[in-house]
């Protein structure tokens, strides 16, 4: 029951879990070149929502100090990492869809399968 | 911690301004291009020695960028095995790019030259500031970073195997990061840090109240560099990555970039995670018996081998699980061992790719059969690659034999006499692997048949030097391990 | 002579010859005559050079002397001892001897500029087996002969050759890689691997035993004992007739001193002779004498019937020291001595033999005496000093090992000891009594009816002077140093006996 109560508080350490999984299983498993790529962003994903996650309190605002005012505020560094991780993710997304394009050129496949076969023909 | 100056950032940034400039040379004086990432990389090299003068082998510098103190800014430190792991990186990548001048006329289409530079030396500047940086989202960043620019020099090579090979890195490389991230935001969430140091010593504490969440960071950290390391069975991606890139590409991978992540998680263990943590679970263990089982398959599956550059490719496999070993004995002597295997490995096998892309710029053969004879032709490449190879098997007066010596005293010390034999029956297997390709090339009476290019002579004097290196490593290697003597007491 | 002066000249006595690798590799360029002549100077110099260092050893002198700290507590050093200096003496006198007789014998062969860069580099190596202080030094130097070596065995380059030396350099490695195991243990077990310390093991543990057997592995590889003999019989026939000899005569018996040195500065006696290590040794050795005798009888080729020979005659030294007391121990050091003569004599001969007739096969030597008068008159010389007929060496050496083997108590070896001997004779006799005694084979027919005739019918087809003054040499050295007043080699090996046993003092 403890086990429980405790992963519906923690709900979104669940969900990041979850999506984590799918990513990660996709990317391994599934042999379309777009759908790791896709699979990729799900994990990548993921992980950014637990950083996010991390960071919130409930009841809490914005992290922008007035003077004299003291609220409770959340974590703002979870937030600025992810930023940068959003843009460490895109360039890796960007370089992999060109190398996909070109691996539609010389092989007009996208299919990891198929260019096994293509290659052992060779 | 004293300050350190601007050097340890002046490192990277040499290199990134020199990668910015390089392809806009390369449109008009392209001679001008490819000097300007050389002197980058000699002036990053020399930063790093005069680091060494500062910090020495027992101090520990610290440079905190943009001034921001830590935890909350990133900090770079310079302490004595860094400093000795950003020569190795510094030195071994600058020799190697005096290769590539000469070989990548050949092996690439003459517009992407100037933006193999830029990519060589983010590469470059990446895995210093790796070796450097003392905070773990930066290491993400910086991985992600290394991956691309990695998988970049693969991919440059127009060819379909070399895409198809840079796409199964990439995707092996996300999945690391992926994992390593997630392990990141385990360690955030119950220390609050990213900051090495900080995080070592809130762990200890954190380690009683919350240790599934450690746990599960460790298992992480693991996946995620030993998937980047090819650290058995992760390895997958290694052989046709390795194989297919351009020959400087190749000796790059497998000569530095599998290392450094054997190096980053070599910190993890010993910077962030706290004794007591080591202690709690058999991290090193696994890490043990998984490099143990990387020496033996890497060096089966290379024996397999008939592609010379997928041997190389596999027998890397096998080295690089030697450094795991070191680190998995958890052992100043295993240790020193392991971490002098990254230079001597990072030495001989850039030699032997290079020996093996000099076969390939002036002959075209890349079938281990069909390289009966060449000897004769080729004698430089050759010798070259009769040196790396008896410094792989671990023959005295190479480097080989200096690593291999103190593994082996670790396991002696940790009285784990099994893992002493996985050591000496990789190097047979290494014999038998190396050797009759060696007297394939000089002993065999057959005449090599096909046309011969001249090799370039930048590709003569790296490949001498190589030779040079590996045969000094085996012989001037007093100094460098009374570094790591003194250098490793602050670990234990 | 003072220290000093020793220390630079065995440095210079391992060094010059390595130096003068690449020198004759030049040289090669512009003129065949001058490289077989600084060859040869070579040899000379570090043969002299050698013999130089007998004053001071004479007067009892050891020297231990680190040369380069390669790690820490881990250096390249050299030791000099009366062991060392006997077996370097005798390994620069015959590599001299075997450098004359290369000029003319190679003279004939393909791609020399590599044969004699790598004669006089492993010449280097091979002193510096004897000179090394210590066990790494031992072990580095070891290694570097034994791949070099490689380069001698498969001169031929002939598919056969290839194959032989290919078995040779796996066992290389493995012989290697288990010394690098012995040493690291030694070196885990005592902090050092000093020769000069006296001993290092003294006490018997599971450790010590794994190093001691990692030890017979590596060295007795390399002396071809039994069952790691597998690749000798192949390697030595292949190799050119002088490399066969140095082989035979020189190199095996690097892996023996490897053995004198680890039972003597390694493990302490009393710790062998208690714990009964020695008897794996007795017991492979015993083994490796019958099998190789017996083995012999089987060859027909000339090379590989000696080289057989060899592995029994090693058995003889491995014997000897197993036995440990001061009669064994004299009678190997001395067979190390006349082996080295009588076998180089023979492959010599043999290499003669193969050179001007091209007959390989011992049937066919028949009347070969009337052709060949001095090189087989030679051949035969050694051959009953193999068999140990008196007064030759060959009989003092095996007299002296029955003897420690009665001191010890252990009369079934000189038993093994006599049917070798037969074993010997019976292989031996068949070559030489036919090649005196016999018609050469399809000149029976022609010549039938006039014996007189045959008698003085020496048509005389022999090989060139320098080759015979080399082969000659060799084999008065089985005579002079054989039962004769004065016999200085004998002398010697009772004092390196004496000395080894005394744990380090005469």
């Amino acid at each position: 029951m403890e086990i429980i109560s405790r992963l519906t508080e923690n709900y979104f350490y669940l969900v990041a879990v979850i999506l984590f999984v799918i990513g990660m299983h996709t990317m391994l498993t599934h042999s379309n070149m777009i759908k790791k790529v896709i699979a990729m962003n799900i994990m990548d994903s993921s992980v950014f929502l637990l950083f996010v996650a991390i960071g919130y309190r409930h009841g809490a605002q914005a992290p922008i100090i007035r003077e004299g005012v003291d609220i409770v505020y959340a974590n703002p560094l979870p937030g600025a990492l992810i930023v940068t991780g959003i843009v460490v993710a895109v360039s890796v997304t960007a370089y992999a869809l060109s190398i996909i394009v070109k691996i539609q050129r010389s092989y007009e496949t996208v299919d990891c399968d198929e260019i096994c076969e293509l290659r052992s023909e060779d | 911690m004293e300050s350190a100056g601007h050097q340890p950032v002046l490192i990277i940034v040499l290199l990134l301004i020199s990668a910015f400039i390089a392809p806009l040379l390369y449109r008009r004086w392209r001679f001008l291009s490819g000097a300007v990432v050389l002197a980058a990389l000699t002036g990053s090299f020399i930063t790093a020695l005069l680091l060494l003068s500062k910090s020495g082998a027992s101090s520990s510098l610290s440079y905190h960028l943009g001034n921001w103190p830590p935890p909350w800014g990133i900090e770079l430190i310079i302490d004595p095995l860094r400093v000795y792991m950003l020569l190795v990186v510094t030195g071994v990548s600058l020799w190697i790019f005096i290769y590539a001048l000469g070989d990548l006329k050949h092996e690439l289409h003459n517009d992407v030259i100037g933006w193999y530079y830029s990519l060589y030396a983010v590469l470059v500047a990446s895995m210093s500031a790796i070796t450097l940086t003392n905070d773990l989202f930066n290491l993400f960043v910086l991985m992600e970073i290394c991956a691309i620019t990695a998988c970049a020099i693969i991919t440059i090579k127009d060819q379909r195997e070399c895409l198809e090979a840079g796409f199964k890195y990439l995707i092996m490389s996300a999945m690391g990061t992926g994992c390593f991230l997630l392990g990141v935001a385990m360690i955030y969430m119950v220390t609050g840090y990213l900051n090495y140091s900080f995080i070592q010593s809130e762990l200890s504490l954190a380690l009683t109240d919350y240790p599934l969440n450690i746990f599960t960071a460790a298992a992480l950290f693991i996946v995620a560099f030993g998937t980047k390391a090819a650290l058995f069975p992760l390895h997958v991606w290694l052989p046709d990555a390795h194989a297919a890139a351009p020959s400087p590409s190749s000796a790059m991978l497998s000569g530095l970039v599998i290392k450094i992540y054997a190096f980053a998680l070599f910190m993890i263990f010993y910077r962030v995670f706290p004794r007591s943590l080591l202690d709690t679970i058999p991290l090193n263990e696994i890490i043990l018996w998984l490099g143990a089982m990387g020496v033996m398959f890497g060096s089966i599956y290379a024996m397999l081998q008939t592609d010379l550059k997928k041997m190389l490719a596999y027998s890397s496999i096998s080295q690089i699980a030697f450094i795991f070993m070191g680190i998995g004995l958890d052992q100043p002597l295993a240790l020193t061992g392991g971490l002098y295997h990254i230079m001597v490995h990072a030495f001989t096998k850039s030699t032997l790719f290079m020996s093996a892309g000099a076969i390939i710029y002036s002959t075209g053969v890349r079938r281990i059969s069909d390289l009966g004879g060449i000897g004769k032709v080729l004698p430089l490449p050759l010798f070259a690659f009769t040196i790396g190879s008896a410094s792989m098997i671990g023959l005295p007066g190479t480097g080989g034999l200096i690593s291999k010596w103190y593994l082996a005293l670790g396991t002696l010390e940790t009285g784990r006499i099994l893992f002493l034999l996985v050591i000496l029956a990789s190097s047979l297997l290494n014999a038998i692997y190396y050797m009759p390709i060696v007297i394939n090339a000089f002993m065999s009476g057959e005449e090599f048949k096909e046309k011969v290019k001249i090799v370039p002579l930048s590709m003569q004097v790296t490949l001498a030097a190589g030779m040079i290196l590996v045969v000094i490593s085996g012989i001037f290697s007093r100094q460098v391990i009374i570094f790591f003597e003194q250098a490793l007491t602050s670990l234990y | 002579m003072d220290k000093a002066t020793v220390i630079i000249m065995m440095v210079v006595i391992v060094t010059l010859p390595i130096i003068m690798t690449p020198v004759l590799m030049y040289v090669c360029r512009f003129s065949d005559r001058l490289r077989n002549g600084l060859a040869v100077l070579t040899a000379a110099t570090t043969f002299i050079l050698t013999l130089m260092l007998y004053p001071f050893i004479r007067d009892g002198g050891v020297i231990q002397q680190s040369i380069f700290e390669i790690l820490p507590d881990l250096e390249i050093s050299i030791h000099l001892d009366i062991l060392s200096f006997s077996l370097a003496a005798l390994s620069s006198f015959v590599w001299l001897l075997c450098a004359i007789y290369s000029i003319d014998y190679m003279a004939k062969e393909h791609a020399c500029s590599r044969y004699y860069p790598v004669l006089i580099f492993t010449l280097g190596a091979c002193q510096g087996i004897f000179f090394a202080g210590d066990l790494f030094s031992l072990f580095v130097f070891f290694e570097l002969m034994s791949i070099i070596a490689y380069i001698l065995i498969i001169h031929e380059q002939t598919e056969e050759a290839l194959k032989a030396g290919y078995k040779y350099l796996v066992m290389t490695i493995i012989g290697g890689l288990a010394l690098f195991f012995g040493v690291i243990i030694i070196f885990e077990i005592g902090g050092t691997v000093s020769l000069g310390v006296g001993v290092i093991v003294s006490e018997s543990s599971m450790l010590g035993l794994v190093a001691f057997i990692c030890f017979l592995i590596g060295f007795g590889m390399k002396a071809g004992m039994f069952p790691l003999h597998v690749w000798l019989p192949d390697a030595h026939p292949v190799a050119p007739s002088p490399a066969s000899a140095l082989l035979s005569g020189i190199m095996l018996k690097t892996g023996a001193y490897g053995l004198f040195r680890v039972f003597f500065h390694v493990f302490s006696v009393d710790l062998l002779r208690s714990s009964g290590w020695n008897v794996i040794l007795a017991v492979l050795a015993v083994i490796t004498i019958l099998l190789g005798s017996a083995v012999a009888l089987t060859q027909s080729d000339i090379k590989r019937r000696l080289a057989y020979s060899s592995i029994s005659q090693l058995g003889y030294i491995l014997l000897g020291l197993s036995i440990l007391n001061f009669n064994a121990i004299t009678g190997a050091t001395f067979h190390i001595f006349s082996h080295a003569f009588m076998k180089s004599t023979l492959f010599l001969a043999a290499g003669a033999i193969i050179w001007k007739t091209g007959i390989r096969n011992v049937n066919e030597m028949k009347g070969l005496g009337r052709l060949m008068p001095v090189t087989m008159g030679c051949f035969s010389l050694a051959a009953l000093a193999m068999i140990g007929i008196p007064p030759l060496n060959g009989f003092l050496s095996k007299w002296t090992l029955a003897l420690g083997a009665l001191d010890a108590g252990l009369p079934g070896y000189v038993l093994v000891l006599l049917i070798s001997s037969l074993l010997n004779a019976l292989y031996y006799l068949p070559i030489i009594i036919p090649a005196f005694f016999e018609h050469p084979e399809g000149e029976e027919n022609s010549h039938e009816g006039d014996d007189e005739k045959h008698e003085v019918q020496f048509k005389i087809k022999e090989a060139t002077p320098l080759m015979l003054s080399a082969i000659a040499i060799l084999a008065l050295c089985t005579i002079i140093f054989g039962l004769t007043p004065n016999n200085i080699v004998f002398s010697l090996s009772r004092l390196t006996a004496q000395y080894l046993l005394g744990g380090g003092s005469f």
